[in-house]
């Protein structure tokens, strides 16, 4: 992917690519039909083994470490073949990032601790939702130094699968969010079927009630909203990254179509508007991966104003990738618009991806604040 | 004339664009019969029933039923729109149909599709199949077949047409007559003694599954497809003729994409609605005669999917609406945000629009297209205050006529200026393409302005989404309805452009 990868990415890459053919690619359709299908339980396991779910955890904790372009490619090449998958891997990164930022990064599962059992290695979150913005968060209260739940959180991706969720609430008397870790088969949790959604359908949601549910609160009371911002700091870039990837995908899938698909005498391919399209698609793919190398070694190097770079690349990127899978489908006719083409998925896994870490236009207006605050433009 | 000349308002006026086209509103508008506006409320009104007391509460269900098993078939719902009297309401009245004007129909189709586009389509795709009946002028079966619907209504019992012209080698090819002298057509339609036999396959074919008549095309001579054009009325039960598989699509999933296999399929003379044969009585050459033809069918349904692109970009605009309202954003209610106004008020915008594009297309399918003969004032008020008993006793014998057929044709086909045709292609197209942008743009808006919410089924946004993408291809996907604003509105301005041929 990235335009400048080292060795060792390109070492990653491959691999990525490689479990993203064998595992992903060859039951992609079916694994979309869930919940009306299995969950794709094998692929969560290899994920598990090969370290997906630990990439970015440091190595005393197991982990590999990795940098954030790391993570990158590797969400780069699943997006790429099954962006679900992807979904997966950022839901848990993203929670793994805010019990770091919250110094309890001892609370993350470890990868010994989870015995190649992904539902022990993964944490579940709501990684669309800002709920410093919106009411989507608990109520939690401490008794006797215990902390209890109470209420709804909806749309946490994972939680009918992982067997802990970290999980945002207001406490009583505390301004701002906390973050509490939980456990999802305790009796006063709730967990609904899972939400029927636009994309990302192999990473499950589920809508959670809390009643009386004890947690633990993740570092200090009241400043979840800054690990959390923190966090999307790092991530976006991430989704940036996702949104490429579900590009690349998109674009291979129309130009093998246009290769063999015949209209009007002619391959498609040779018609100069479609060749204009997929030109179009072309140019804003590499424009993608372009912004996700910058912004990603940003990051890495913890360059002077990588927030921005990385809350930007998602901002500017994500909703392109929107365009290029809608175009995507175009591109193949009435066939794009079919299960088996793989194209309408990658159309509804990019709008979805687009919502990662909170409204569009909200992402936005925070972003203006940072610039404003670090007063470079 | 010379440069010093001075030029009358005369000679401004042959400029193009000439006023025949600038001004196709002002002229059709005055036009139109007063009763026009009341009938289309009337219109509005059903719909909005229909959808309060079935689609509303069936819409997500069936969406979701169709997820868990691709192969339903919501078999109420047809009956439920026979029982309405939906598939005669924009029939003509001398067909035994109900007779509310055609331009009501995109209104209508409009209502459908702000809550649900897929039911929308149920309903509205049986007009495919009488509008490229109507497209054929064959007059005798125009009237066999529509009152059959007539009396499918009667008796409980839905009996809807499709239109099967999509074959898996021929999409796009089907709309230009030069695309399809070159494209790999494989339906065959071979003239035996007493009528024809059918070999082939058609697919993507919306209600097929449910329609009695398929009015399905396909070609003499596959070599040369566009000069050999035959459409069929093939009733299901027909000796020959099965359905294949539904497709697995990814939105309007109450509608089914259908396949239709043939196998040696023979179908009498009396369901030919249109054969070379026929053609070459016309006056024009058959190549020309069959893209006049194709071109009545799409002018007359592209409105239609234009209307259904502003019904979704307005129910997407109206959920979104519903959302701003009742969700607090940073300490308080979104609707409150002004950035979240401008977007609401593009999104509205947006739906006025797209509406703008199909009335424009309907207006010039009633000065020009398809819609003309109906809507001539003498005749919209003959046939509508004319008891039915009547029209059914006195002129139903002389539809059957060959008399009435040859009288049609050589209006529509023969008369057809070709000025007018381009008029008419040419703001079809428009509406096509323009509406069902803005569509799929309002649904994108929707669900960036709701986040998490508008990504839940319950949320009712992104089925808009899914739904509305699919409006973008058929009826021809909005490549080829731009090569036809081309043909139709431009290449005549550049004398001696290649089209269809880089
Ligand atoms: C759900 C559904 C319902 C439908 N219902 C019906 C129905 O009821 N009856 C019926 O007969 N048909 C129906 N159709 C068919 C529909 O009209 C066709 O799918 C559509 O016309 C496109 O054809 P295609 O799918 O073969 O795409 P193709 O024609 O193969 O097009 C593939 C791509 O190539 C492009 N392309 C093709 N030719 C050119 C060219 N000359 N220049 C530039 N670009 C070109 C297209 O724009 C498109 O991007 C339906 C389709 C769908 C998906």
């Amino acid at each position: 992917m990235c335009a400048s990868v080292n060795q060792e990415l390109q070492m990653l890459d491959s691999m990525a690519k490689e479990f993203a053919e064998s595992e992903l690619v060859p039951g992609r359709e079916e694994f979309d039909d869930f919940p009306f299908s299995p969950l794709f339980d094998g692929a969560l396991k290899k994920a598990n083994e090969v370290g997906f779910f630990s990439l970015m955890l440091p190595e005393d904790m197991g982990g590999a470490n990795r940098s954030m372009k790391a993570l990158c490619t590797v969400l780069y090449e699943t997006c790429r073949a099954d962006a679900s998958l992807g979904g997966v891997i950022f839901t848990n990164a993203l929670a793994q990032e805010v019990m770091i930022n919250a110094g309890a990064s001892d609370m993350i599962p470890s990868p010994e601790e989870a015995g190649g059992n992904p539902r022990k290695a993964l944490l579940a979150f709501a990684p669309f939702d800002n709920p410093v913005e919106t009411e989507n968060r608990a109520r939690a209260k401490a008794v006797d130094g215990e902390h209890f739940l109470d209420g709804d959180v909806e749309y946490v991706m994972l939680g009918g699968l992982a067997e802990r969720a970290l999980v945002a609430a207001t406490m009583e008397g505390q301004e701002g969010i906390s973050f509490f870790l939980t456990d999802v088969g305790l009796p006063e949790v709730r967990v609904s079927e899972p939400v029927i959604s636009l994309g990302l359908h192999a990473c499950p949601a589920v809508d959670i009630r809390f009643r009386g549910a004890r947690a633990t609160l993740i570092g200090e009371a009241g400043e979840g909203g800054l690990y959390l911002s923190q966090a999307a700091d790092r991530l976006s870039v991430a989704c940036a990254a996702m949104s490429s990837g579900i590009m690349l995908g998109s674009f291979l899938t129309a130009l093998d179509y246009a290769r063999g698909r015949t209209q009007g005498g002619r391959l498609i391919l040779e018609w100069s508007k479609m060749r204009m399209s997929l030109a179009d698609i072309a140019i804003k793919m590499k424009c993608a991966d372009l912004i996700v190398d910058t912004a990603g070694t940003s990051v890495d190097e913890a360059e002077s104003g990588w927030q921005q770079a990385s809350r930007a690349a998602a901002l500017h990127v994500c909703p392109i990738a929107c365009d290029v899978a809608n175009e995507g489908i175009q591109l193949l006719g009435g066939n794009g618009y079919m299960h088996e083409y793989g194209q309408e998925k990658r159309f509804r896994d990019a709008q979805t991806v687009q919502s990662l870490l909170g409204m569009l236009p909200l992402r936005k207006l925070a972003y203006l604040n940072m610039v404003l605050e670090a007063g470079k433009y | 004339m010379s440069a010093t000349a001075v030029k009358t308002a005369k000679d401004f006026l042959k400029q193009d664009p000439k006023p025949g086209v600038t001004l196709c509103s002002l002229i059709a508008g005055k036009k139109l019969p007063n009763a026009v506006i009341r009938e289309t409320k009337q219109a509005i009104a059903a719909a909005r029933k229909f959808n309060e007391e079935v689609v509303e509460p069936r819409a997500l269900e069936l969406d979701l039923k169709k997820m868990e098993d691709p192969d339903y078939l919501p078999w109420d719902l047809v009956e439920e729109a026979n029982r309405r009297g939906f598939f005669t309401y924009f029939e003509p009245k001398i067909f035994g149909g109900k007779g509310v004007n055609l331009p009501a129909m995109s209104y209508f189709c409009e209502e459908l599709a702000s809550k649900c586009v897929g039911i929308a389509n149920v309903v509205a795709v049986h007009y495919l199949g009488v509008a490229t009946l109507v497209a054929t002028w064959n007059v005798r079966l125009m009237n066999e077949l529509m009152r059959d619907a007539a009396e499918g209504e009667r008796l409980g019992e839905p009996r809807i047409m499709s239109m099967a012209i999509t074959e898996p080698a021929v999409g796009t090819d089907v709309c230009e007559m030069k695309l399809l002298n070159k494209s790999d057509a494989a339906f065959r339609i071979d003239r035996v003694d007493g009528g024809y036999l059918v070999n082939g396959m058609k697919h993507f074919i919306s209600n097929g599954h449910f329609s009695k008549w398929q009015i399905v095309f396909g070609y003499e001579d596959l070599e040369r497809p566009a000069e050999s054009v035959v459409i069929l009325a093939i009733k299901s039960g027909t000796k020959g003729f099965s359905l294949g598989r539904q497709e697995r699509k990814m939105g309007q999933k109450a509608c089914p994409a259908s396949e239709l296999l043939f196998d040696d399929c023979f179908v009498p003379d009396d369901y030919v609605c249109y054969s070379p044969d026929q053609a070459s009585r016309l006056r024009r050459p058959i190549i020309e005669s069959n893209q006049q033809l194709v071109d009545y069918l799409s002018t007359a349904s592209r409105p239609g999917v234009a209307s259904f692109a502003t019904g979704v970009a307005r129910g997407a605009y109206e959920v979104a609406l519903e959302f701003a309202r009742d969700t607090e954003v940073a300490g308080k209610p979104l609707i409150d945000h002004e950035w979240a106004q401008m977007l609401l008020a593009d999104m509205y915008t947006n739906v006025v629009m797209a509406r703008l594009t199909y009335q424009e297309g309907n207006y010039a399918n009633g000065l020009y297209g398809m819609f003309k003969l109906l809507q001539a004032k003498p005749i919209f008020y003959a046939t509508k205050y004319t008891p039915k008993p009547v029209l059914d006793l006195f002129m139903s014998p002389i539809l059957n006529m060959p008399l009435s057929t040859w009288m049609f044709r050589t209006l529509n086909f023969d008369l057809w200026k070709k000025e007018h045709q381009c008029i008419v292609d040419g703001y079809t197209s428009i509406a096509k393409i323009g509406a069902t942008d803005l569509g799929l743009k309002n649904c994108q808006l929707a669900l960036q302005l709701m986040g998490q919410a508008g990504l839940r089924h319950d949320g009712k946004a992104e089925k808009h989404l899914r739904d509305s993408k699919l409006l973008q291809i058929y009826e021809g996907p909005n490549e080829i309805n731009k090569l036809i604003v081309f043909k139709s509105m431009i290449s005549n301005l550049v004398p001696n452009t290649c089209m269809f041929d880089e």
